[in-house]
């Protein structure tokens, strides 16, 4: 298996910096989430985290530390939110933490949105304040 | 001569109307180089307002993609790609904002989305969340697009969707979404 990483960028898009990293387990998304190919994007990290859970069969931290998505990448969220819930009933670990701005004004919307990513999936996501 | 006049006086009008309490107003194509421009004049025009910016900001990226992929008017750019063509004005006045979109439809294709707005309009903030949910385990649309686009721009906004469809002829219509975000 392979580490993914791929460094954010804000241009005509937003392309989130992601972190991915076999050895200690630890998957990074943070930054902007706002691509022109949404699922070209988020495809190969949804098969890597099944190639991870296939594979290496240990325990998975995902930590979102994103300020921005649009509602495409969302959906893509959910899809890898999908896959570790499935990992998780297979007896797999899967911790998730979500980071949130509490300083920004509109961190209630944001905690809004975590608590629906809950809802739909069914897995239990920590939220974590920075600031 | 007198042509040039009425003309002329016609420029004017749609200035006078375009610029009043305007912030930002763009008709033309939204392929990805106009929508980065309009979103870093977003951020630039409302920096001193973190809050709005931030919910404008949200607001404009799923309405200017909706016109985008699907306006009936396109540009060909050529490349193989198509860009739809629309209109967007942003406004400021005492106590909120507006931010209105229009786009010309197809008339037999765009009652799903009517259906749509009169739903998002008749419920509240938590029925809202819920149908967004349902939405988004739907399978995507073009280009991986959500389905929930205009709920999450109700969210956003907290307002609801002020919408109108202007017939044009049997096939085509006019479609407008105007929003309100309080300050």
């Amino acid at each position: 298996m392979k580490n993914i990483y791929i460094k954010g960028s804000h241009g005509a898009h937003f392309t989130p910096t992601v972190n991915f990293n076999y050895e200690t387990g630890i998957c990074e998304l943070k930054g902007e989430s706002y691509l022109e190919d949404t699922i070209k994007f988020y495809y190969p990290l949804m098969e890597w985290i099944k190639n991870y859970i296939k594979t290496i069969k240990k325990e998975l931290v995902l930590n979102v530390k994103l300020t921005y998505f649009n509602t495409s990448s969302s959906k893509c969220i959910i899809d890898i939110l999908n896959i570790l819930k499935a990992y998780e009933q297979n007896e797999g670990k899967v911790v998730i933490n979500w980071y949130y701005n509490d300083k920004d004004e509109e961190y209630e919307d944001e905690l809004e949105e975590i608590e629906d990513f809950m809802i739909e999936t069914g897995l239990n996501i920590n939220n974590v304040p920075y600031n | 001569m007198e042509k040039n006049k009425e003309k002329a006086k016609v420029l004017y009008d749609m200035y006078s109307f375009a610029s009043q309490n305007t912030i930002i107003s763009y008709t033309g194509p939204f392929d990805s180089q106009v929508l980065a421009v309009l979103a870093a004049n977003i951020e630039y025009s409302l920096s001193k307002n973190p809050r709005i910016r931030k919910k404008i900001f949200k607001i404009f990226i799923e309405l200017a993609q909706n016109i985008s992929y699907y306006s009936l008017e396109k540009l060909d750019a050529g490349d193989g790609n198509e860009f739809g063509i629309g209109i967007l004005i942003i406004r400021e006045f005492d106590n909120h904002f507006t931010f209105a979109t229009g786009n010309i439809v197809d008339s037999k294709k765009i009652s799903p989305v009517i259906h749509k707005c009169e739903t998002i309009n008749l419920l509240d903030r938590d029925s809202l969340r819920q149908y967004k949910r349902k939405l988004r385990n739907l399978p995507p649309g073009i280009k991986g697009g959500g389905n929930i686009g205009l709920v999450q721009v109700a969210l956003t906004a907290n307002n609801p969707l002020d919408y109108k469809l202007i017939p044009l002829s049997e096939e085509q219509s006019f479609y407008i979404i105007n929003i309100k975000i309080d300050k």
